[in-house]
């Protein structure tokens, strides 16, 4: 006789019910047909209008419920990302997460004095190639706005363009415009080898965004539908942060993000069905005293995890979200604390593409550190999200037999069945100190800040990618660039 | 004449009762200005000290201005035309390009809580459109809201525009937004920084009191 395998079950985070998952989703879809979107693009809303939403005052529209939900039947339910080598490096579908760091910080923790001071191009690089180096970390964003760029009007294409030279890994982009995006997609056809091939192992995911509430101005309307016609991976979260852009109480925060996210998704496969779109609002909350949008708070957690729930009931598409984010000025207890919080949540409730990872100062500052502790967590995070298999092997009483016989010196460690397994069954940290104090001080008595920066610079020292960039293609590239 | 009952009602946000006690000071003859000084103004100055304290929050604040805005409503018909004064009046708006604006309207309410006059020019201001309504309304300061780096080149566009157009002694121009910082303010000429709504007012009074 033969017994099937226990399976293990995978801690997981619910925090709806199909009932309010479902109620949410009503909610949205009342606010598409009864509140109307301010929509601003004059081609989209004659698209809209013509396929059935109806104007009112001005270049307001109501949008009937069913274009939502044939909106919803079209999109796709996996975005596959590339690495720029073109291997499949990110599914985005289901409960796979994916985590990588955020945009456009101005400040950033300098690896040399720890000050803070504003972003160049260089931070662009580093942050790029240290998310190439770290296991945990999948795709990389800008995390600078960087001051030393020969165009300001063209910010978003150079960080672009020193990504890609810095990082092999898929890229998060920003873009200002159609005028910026078409470079920026330019670049990124020379990399993949041309358009057609961008289109098959696209390795870049566009975040765009609408403003709450119910607004659509008609440049991020552009680069939706730009994305739309190239099949650019698209993000649209609109912002409806609690008690700012969106009510206060999350569940009218989320209905309304939800609606702005739908209005997006219709026009989007209305200009080209199937083309990958990733959903999710951006739901955290106005902080009510220093009136800060929160990148450390439990509520955005919620809310993703939520989200999740609304994917599994409702949506089937994978869902953008955040974490491993503070609102501390300084990679320190609360750091930690916040950033831990938002990793394991974002993990138990399997949202898809998690990013934000490493900042500080709710947006406003990176750190490098920050990027590197958070690499860690995550692998932390994973151990506990893989939960216990239980099985004759690990149950062990073949081990607890030997260790019987060896009598009063009997001890685990010294049995095979730790040798074979303590790799798998236990989670080694890096970063995390647990030596003993005499070792510690030894070491220097560094407190994990320091460790991480040890660790950050080494990696930038050392790390290559897999290949570098051809030469001359960088050529190419600054090319480009010279002609903007 | 003790105005510490209405005052009360207005650091509580309670608009019928602050109304009720506007109209009762107006009835035994109280001054309007007395009213608006001592009465309106007092507390929300209060307001602004509690906030400073962490006791209060921010709706709890704006309440309390919407709460004397109610009773400044009630005051205006009791002043002869232009005898009112309010502390000054300022010109807000975000940047070019730029369509960030839960800042620049918390900040403009918070400046007319504590007595302005507010012009609210939206968002997406061009240079050309600050000059015009400086021209216009001569406000004592123009306030300026960016929170893109890419848009920050804005606010010394706009400042530069002034010159050109003879207008930028007439005016103080205080600036903020996320990315802002006081060495960038002091670095494109303008006069004034705040990092946040509160201290926009205290910097607001401060330019008026400096004359
Ligand atoms: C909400 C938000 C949005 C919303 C805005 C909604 C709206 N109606 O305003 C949406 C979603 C639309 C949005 C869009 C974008 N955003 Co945005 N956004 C934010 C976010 C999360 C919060 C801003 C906010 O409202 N804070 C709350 C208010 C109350 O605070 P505040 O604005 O700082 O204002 C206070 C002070 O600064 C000061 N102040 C403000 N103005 C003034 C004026 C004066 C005169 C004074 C004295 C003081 C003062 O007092 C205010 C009250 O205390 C910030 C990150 C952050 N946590 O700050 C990013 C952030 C500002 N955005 C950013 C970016 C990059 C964008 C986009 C380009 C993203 C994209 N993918 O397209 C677009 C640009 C759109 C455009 N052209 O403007 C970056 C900017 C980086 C930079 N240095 O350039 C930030 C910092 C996020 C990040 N780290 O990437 N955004």
């Amino acid at each position: 006789m033969h017994s099937l395998p226990i399976p293990t079950f995978q801690p997981r985070l619910k925090v709806l019910s199909r009932e309010q998952a479902l109620a949410i989703h009503t909610a949205a879809l009342e606010i598409l047909e009864k509140t109307g979107i301010k929509m601003e693009h004059e081609g989209a809303r004659a698209m809209l209008v013509d396929a059935g939403a109806r104007p009112f005052e001005g270049d307001w529209i109501r949008i009937p419920a069913y274009m939502a939900e044939e909106a919803l039947k079209t999109a796709p339910r996996q975005i596959a990302l590339y690495d720029q080598n073109g291997k499949k490096a990110m599914a985005l579908a289901d409960e796979n997460f994916y985590f990588g760091t955020g945009s456009d910080t101005t400040f950033t923790l300098d690896l040399e004095s720890g000050e803070r001071r504003q972003c160049v191009l260089a931070d662009t690089g580093r942050f790029a190639r240290l998310i190439d180096g770290l296991d945990n970390m999948s795709f990389a964003m800008s995390m600078s706005n960087p001051q030393d760029v020969p165009k300001i009007e063209f910010i978003y294409v150079y960080a672009f363009a020193e990504m890609v030279k810095n990082t092999n890994k898929p890229i998060v982009f920003i873009a200002d415009r159609r005028q910026d995006m078409a470079k920026i997609h330019e670049i990124a056809c020379l990399v993949a080898g041309g358009e057609e091939a961008l289109r098959r192992k696209p390795f870049l995911l566009n975040y765009s965004e609408a403003i709450s509430p119910l607004r659509f101005p008609a440049h991020v309307v552009d680069r939706l539908i730009f994305c739309a016609e190239k099949e650019i991976p698209i993000c649209l979260p609109s912002g409806s942060n609690a008690g700012g852009g969106a009510p206060v109480t999350l569940a009218g925060a989320m209905a309304l993000g939800i609606a702005e996210n739908l209005m997006g998704l219709i026009i989007h496969q209305m200009t080209r069905k199937g083309a990958p779109f990733l959903f999710g609002p951006n739901v955290s909350v106005l902080d009510m005293k220093s009136t800060v949008v929160s990148y450390g708070c439990p509520e955005w957690s919620l809310t993703q995890a939520a989200l999740a729930d609304m994917r599994d009931e409702i949506y089937g598409l994978p869902i953008w979200s955040f974490a491993g984010a503070t609102d501390s000025k300084a990679v320190d207890a609360q750091a930690g604390a916040e950033a831990m919080l938002s990793i394991v949540t974002a993990m138990l409730s399997r949202c898809n593409l998690i990013h934000d990872v490493g900042y500080l100062e709710y947006g406003n500052t990176s750190s490098l550190e920050m990027v590197t502790i958070a690499d860690e967590l995550i692998a932390a995070a994973l151990h506990l999200t893989k939960g216990i298999p239980v099985n004759d092997e690990t149950l062990a009483l073949e081990a607890l037999d030997r260790v019987k016989g060896a009598g009063s010196r009997g001890i685990f460690l010294t049995d095979d069945h730790t040798f074979d397994h303590f790799q798998e069954a236990l989670f080694l940290p890096e970063l995390m100190d647990r030596s003993r104090y005499d070792a510690w001080m030894a070491e220097g008595g560094k407190d994990l800040y320091r460790r991480a920066n040890d660790k950050a610079r080494e990696l930038l020292a050392s790390h290559r990618l897999d290949p570098e960039m051809a030469p001359e293609l960088a050529k190419e590239i600054d090319q480009l660039l010279g002609k903007l | 004449m003790d105005f510490t009952a209405l005052s009360e009602t207005i650091i509580k946000g309670n608009m019928d009762g602050a109304v009720k006690e506007t109209q009762k000071a107006l009835d035994a003859g109280s001054d309007p200005q007395q009213i608006l000084d001592q009465g309106l103004i007092a507390a929300m100055d209060v307001v602004g000290e509690k906030f400073s304290q962490g006791t209060m929050f921010v709706p709890q604040m704006l309440r309390s201005a919407k709460t004397m805005q109610a009773c400044v409503a009630l005051l205006k018909p009791q002043f002869q035309a232009g005898t009112v004064s309010s502390k000054g009046k300022i010109i807000m708006g975000t940047v070019k390009g730029d369509l960030h604006d839960i800042g620049k309207n918390l900040v403009a309410m918070m400046l007319e809580g504590a007595g302005f006059t507010i012009v609210d020019l939206g968002v997406d201001v061009a240079p050309e459109a600050f000059v015009k309504a400086v021209a216009d309304e001569a406000p004592q300061i123009l306030g300026m809201s960016a929170l893109l780096s890419t848009t920050m080149p804005s606010m010394k566009a706009t400042i530069e525009a002034l010159k050109q157009a003879g207008h930028r002694d007439k005016v103080k121009i205080m600036i903020g937004g996320a990315p802002v910082t006081s060495q960038f303010a002091k670095e494109i000429g303008a006069d004034r920084y705040a990092p946040d709504a509160g201290s926009a007012v205290s910097e607001a009074k401060g330019v008026l009191a400096a004359g």
